[in-house]
């Protein structure tokens, strides 16, 4: 694991351009180009508050709107992630097959580009938290919570890439498994409502999911949502790096028949 | 060219298990873990031992699915050996494919970084060698276009560009000469002897024996995964091309005839007498035809048919013809051809050998295409000929 990251520090450079190869891909050819990544959070805003308002969603929250925004950009990252690392080794296997390079610089640099991505993202949502005078607390915890997101994305980044290298079904099963996921994870609903439903003495399962307490993290310190309390979101937390130790396991161990696969 | 081994590879081999139907799904899984699935395996390559001196040029030759290219790859880490190891010191450029990694959408300065990245270079080492790469290619005006919009040619030769700018310690080239235009393979030539004077350390395949073995220090010859031949040049290519030879005549030889005599050998030799299958051009080959006439048979005729691999006869002639007569053979027995000055274009050669009756109505034993030769020589020169030739300038 040591030299794995050892590996990745002296191939930095590599890394960087293809972050930046990744970025400029996801543009190329449409004609606002990186005003993409402004824009496309900001017509998302535009058409939940539109559409929470007629459909009475609140569900009694006031500040419902801007619970359902922070969920569903959180959400975003994992989602563009999941989407991209199927074609992270499978896409190319030109370069897996004729070049030698560590493997893991491939769905790293998609991560860090999505990653790159949610921030500039995050930028126009926390600016309509300042406009909507929505009160932030305990921002200090906020890098970690990012850190442990990112850690989430990567692994299953690394999951699904190698997995799509040796069966062709998982494409299809990651689109079912992402739909089952979205809604077992607290994006439009409070956490409240698995709770209610779980004996007080099996609230931690519903923190298995890595996603759950990542979201309600968010949510405490962005919008000083009620905390589940720190030991639940820790399980979480403990959950979503276990996901990246499961996720490098996996890659380092089947990479080497990556370019026998493709 | 010093001792000191750059590329070491000791007991190589390589197993691709091959599965029946392509690529795997979860139902093939299941079921092969249920041991329903065949897979059968392939040995790409077993038992490779060698090694490659700093400076030196391995030409490495074989039929198409010997195991160069899985060789290559082992070479270049993106695959792992099965059995053995295999070590290299010091960065591998591999021209294995030119262009390979190249993002269609991405400007050919861009790609040019990527792959200079891939190989391990700084951006700072890349800016240094940039405009030598531009000016090698030819590109200067296409550079900041996305390579997309690239003819073919401009692609290649951007990849060879930067492969070999990239400056590595061992340089990888798989039958990258069967592209590109005249001028540009020329200039590829050019650019890989510069190399070789340079002393760098080269591993080429190429199916183009006549340009490897001008090339190569040594050649290695791959046959189903196995080294067949490694050493001088001449020697490996020529019973190279007679083993080859000897493949297109398995699959053009034909026997026929009533079997009232039967030929039943041939050997093949050089002017010392040694039994051989591969000859200098401008040489001599004698072959021994044993045969056995099962009854007496009277004014038989030996004849013979030298034909280039494709099967076009070049050359034909029989005892009648070059009037020698033989009165009556019965059991066993052997006469002896000679052909002189055998000036035979480098390739492989098929020879026949008949015996019919004086009135060709009867063929007794005929085997079409059933020996193969080689023939070697360092001119490269077209046709399946090659004369000695000079020219008188005195008059220019």
């Amino acid at each position: 694991m040591i030299s794995l990251f050892k590996d990745v520090c002296e191939r930095r450079e590599l890394l960087w351009i293809l972050v930046a190869r990744n970025l400029k891909i996801r543009y190329k050819n449409s004609a606002l180009g990186f005003f993409w990544t402004l824009l496309s959070p900001l017509f998302m805003i535009l058409i939940y508050a539109t559409f929470a308002s007629i459909l009475k969603w609140n569900s009694g929250k006031p500040d419902y709107l801007q619970f359902l925004i922070i969920g569903l950009v959180i959400w975003q990252f994992l989602m563009m992630c999941l989407g991209d690392s199927l074609n992270t080794i499978t896409g190319s296997s030109n370069l897996v097959k004729k070049t030698a390079f560590p493997r893991v610089i491939l769905p790293l640099a998609m991560t860090v580009a999505n990653l790159i991505n949610f921030l500039l993202t995050s930028v126009i949502l926390v600016l309509y938290l300042i406009i909507m005078r929505i009160s932030f607390s305990n921002l200090g915890w906020l890098p970690v919570i990012v850190l442990t997101h990112f850690a989430l994305c990567l692994g299953m980044g690394l999951i699904v890439s190698t997995t799509n290298v040796f069966f062709k079904d998982t494409e299809h099963l990651l689109g079912v498994g992402t739909l089952a996921w979205f809604f077992l994870s607290p994006v439009f609903y409070s956490i409240s409502l698995q709770l209610d439903r779980l004996p007080d003495s099996l609230d931690w399962a519903a923190f298995l999911n890595p996603m759950t307490g990542i979201i309600c993290a968010y949510r405490v310190c962005l919008m000083s949502d009620t905390s589940p309390g720190r030991g639940m979101i820790a399980v979480s937390f403990v959950m979503a790096w276990l996901v990246l130790a499961l996720g490098l396991l996996l890659f380092q161990h089947l990479q080497r028949r990556f370019a026998e696969e493709l | 060219m010093s001792d000191e081994k750059v590329v070491k590879v000791s007991g190589v081999g390589k197993r691709f298990r091959l599965r029946p139907g392509g690529t795997r799904t979860l139902k093939s899984a299941v079921l092969g873990w249920m041991g329903g699935g065949k897979s059968h395996e392939l040995w790409a390559l077993r038992d490779v031992n060698f090694s490659v001196a700093r400076g030196e040029t391995l030409g490495i030759i074989g039929a198409n699915g010997a195991g160069k290219s899985t060789l290559l790859a082992l070479l270049t880490g993106t695959m792992e050996p099965t059995e053995g190891s295999i070590s290299v010191a010091g960065s591998v450029s591999s021209l294995l494919e030119l262009g390979a990694g190249f993002h269609p959408d991405l400007t050919g300065r861009e790609n040019v970084f990527l792959y200079g990245a891939i190989m391990g270079l700084s951006r700072a080492q890349m800016r240094e060698r940039f405009d030598a790469i531009v000016d090698f290619a030819g590109l200067s005006d296409f550079i900041d276009q996305p390579v997309k919009h690239y003819s073919s040619g401009m692609y290649v030769r951007l990849g060879f560009a930067v492969a070999v700018e990239v400056n590595p310690e061992v340089l990888l080239i798989d039958e990258v000469l069967a592209v590109g235009d005249v001028p540009f393979q020329k200039k590829c030539m050019d650019r890989m002897t510069e190399f070789r004077q340079q002393g760098k350390t080269m591993l080429v395949v190429s199916h183009d024996l006549s340009v490897i073995q001008k090339m190569s220090d040594r050649i290695m010859l791959l046959d189903e995964g196995r080294v067949t031949g490694l050493g001088d040049p001449g020697d490996v290519i020529g019973s190279y091309r007679a083993s080859a030879g000897q493949r297109a005549a398995q699959s053009m030889e034909k026997e026929w005839g009533t079997g009232q005599v039967k030929i039943t050998g041939v050997e093949f030799r050089d002017e010392a007498g040694n039994t051989v299958d591969s000859f200098e051009c401008g040489g001599t080959l004698s072959a021994r035809i044993s045969y056995e006439a099962s009854q007496k048979i009277d004014d038989p005729v030996f004849g013979f048919a030298l034909a280039d691999s494709a099967g076009n006869t070049l050359y034909g002639s029989n005892t009648q013809l070059e009037g020698v007569d033989i009165a009556a053979i019965e059991g066993t027995g052997s006469l002896m051809l000679n052909l002189s000055d055998l000036y035979l274009a480098a390739g492989s050669y098929l020879f026949s050998f008949s015996v019919h009756s004086a009135d060709h109505k009867t063929n007794y034993h005929r085997l079409d295409n059933a020996f193969g030769i080689a023939c070697r020589t360092d001119k490269n020169a077209a046709g399946s000929c090659c004369f000695p030739c000079s020219w008188d300038t005195t008059g220019t």
